[in-house]
């Protein structure tokens, strides 16, 4: 029996906000780092199929109301298509602003002896 | 050649039924690098009236974009220019990847707002020069649409003289916001000239006007601005129909691109309606304004409405009535691109998708005039 759970490099070539696109047999992954926490997602949008991991991580935009002061909050493992612009939270997969409809699929990412460990279970 | 750098698109992981047709895009956009890169097909007047004046490119948009230059993120070629500017990146990322028959390039320059017209009217060739020798002789797959200055038809209407004789032209392009509607008499020697040249007249997203861009004024948000286009070519497509363009030039055909199409239906019915009561403004009309609409104007595909019942697709094509109405457009390289493998929902099979993807197109544009 294989493990599910997958090698995929060193911890220093994940910069931190810098979406990566690797490998694992055949199928592409997006590993973000956000503030030394790291997330795993398919790199494929749910929408037309773009790279996610040519997309930029972003921050919170937020208002408490209409004309409120725009607050941006950073910390959030928020992932943003480098086509149509759709905001995904790589904490859960969900979609900003489609949560219900529009996911992509998020996988465990530990990191042991310098190493980034994927579990694609 | 950055073929090798690619960022390929994830083509693989979950296509739509393919066409076996090579599909056509019917709206790409190449960009002029810098003013330097038009400086080889513009006189020594103008190039040392650009570097007298640094003048580094027309105004362009009130409205900062949701991307850099509206561009796709992974479509700034890694050589450093910007997107749309490097003809074998566009090649490499577009043609090749999904395989393209053909591609009409639509160059979106702003010497449509430039006040000075011998200037104006130097761009606009320069810019087509340039769409010649840069993007046209480079790959045998892309078309090319005249660009022309609105603001001066009769120049315009020289410049479609001069360029059409290259058969690779298969349009001369309008934007559709622009200083006035488009049937309006002044403009008419733009579509003689055209019709001369037995090429459709293409009208474009955007515009570089001084009027408000919607009906209510400026409005905040590049989102109203993006998603309030639609006005702009119905208000196109009301003057066209009304001012009898299509009577005095039985032989115009009009594309719509970039502009949508699931409005057409009730601006139809609305036009037909209000026609039959107030005809006598328009006496030339010899039929229902639709029945002009069908016959005279085509639609590209981009961006594509997304009902969320996809379903809904086939009844805005059903009401429309015409399955050689619509014709595919990514707009590679903007933000907005629509994937040949995605954007259009699997609901739309066999004959009906061949010919949103390839054919129409094909029957539209006279790609075999080269
Ligand atoms: S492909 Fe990602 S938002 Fe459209």
């Amino acid at each position: 029996m294989t493990s599910s759970v997958h090698d995929v490099g060193a911890a220093a070539s994940f910069q931190v906000g810098k979406p990566r696109r690797v490998e694992v047999q055949g199928r592409g992954f997006v590993v973000l780092n956000v503030g030394g926490a790291h997330f795993a997602a398919r790199d494929v949008c749910p929408h037309q199929g773009a790279r996610l991991s040519d997309g930029r991580c972003k921050g919170h935009v937020l208002a408490a109301a209409v004309g409120a002061p725009l607050a941006y909050h950073r910390g959030r493992a928020l992932l943003q298509c480098p086509w149509h612009g759709w905001i995904f939270d790589l904490a859960n997969g969900s979609c900003l602003t489609d949560p219900e409809r529009a996911r992509i699929r998020t996988y465990p990412v530990h990191v042991r002896g310098g190493r980034v460990f994927v579990d694609l279970a | 050649m950055a073929a090798a750098v690619l960022s390929a698109p994830a083509v693989a992981e979950a296509p739509s039924e393919p066409t076996a047709l090579g599909v056509i895009d019917c709206d790409v956009h190449p960009y002029p690098n810098t003013i330097d890169t038009l400086k080889p097909f513009l006189s020594a007047r103008w190039v040392q009236y650009i570097e007298q004046s640094g003048f580094a490119a027309p105004p362009g948009t009130r409205y900062p974009k949701g991307f850099e230059l509206a561009a796709r993120r992974d479509a700034w070629p890694p050589n450093g220019l910007r997107p749309g500017a490097d003809p074998d990146f566009a090649r490499a990322q577009l043609l090749d990847t999904w395989n393209l028959q053909y591609a009409v390039l639509v160059p979106l320059y702003g010497h449509g707002s430039v006040h000075n017209d011998d200037f104006a009217i130097a761009l606009a060739t320069a810019v087509n020069e340039w769409q010649t020798h840069d993007w046209l002789d480079s790959d045998p797959r892309w078309r090319g649409s005249i660009v022309v200055t609105p603001q001066l038809p009769e120049a315009a209407a020289q410049e479609i003289r001069r360029a059409a004789k290259d058969p690779r032209y298969v349009q001369v392009m309008l934007v559709v916001r622009g200083q006035a509607p488009y049937g309006k008499r002044h403009y008419h020697p733009i579509f003689e000239a055209a019709c001369d040249a037995g090429l459709p007249v293409g009208i474009h997203f955007g515009g570089w006007g001084t009027n408000p861009i919607t009906a209510t004024g400026w409005p905040s948000y590049y989102l109203e601005d993006h998603t309030g286009m639609t006005q702009a070519f119905e208000a196109q497509v009301l003057s066209l129909v009304s001012e009898g363009v299509f009577e005095k030039f039985p032989d115009l055909r009009v594309a719509l691109i970039e502009g949508g199409f699931a409005w057409l239906p009730p601006l139809m019915w609305r036009f037909d309606k209000n026609y039959k009561g107030l005809r006598e403004e328009v006496p030339w009309l010899r039929k229902l304004p639709s029945e002009y609409i069908l016959e005279h104007f085509r639609m590209t595909t981009q961006p594509m409405d997304e009902p969320p019942n996809p379903q809904h697709l086939l009844h805005i094509l059903d009401m429309i009535g015409r399955d050689d109405f619509l014709m595919f457009a990514t707009d590679y390289p903007h933000w907005d691109f629509d994937a040949p493998d995605r954007a259009l929902p699997s609901v739309v099979r066999g004959e009906q998708r061949d010919k949103i993807m390839s054919l129409n197109a094909a029957a539209f544009y006279d790609f075999e005039r080269a």
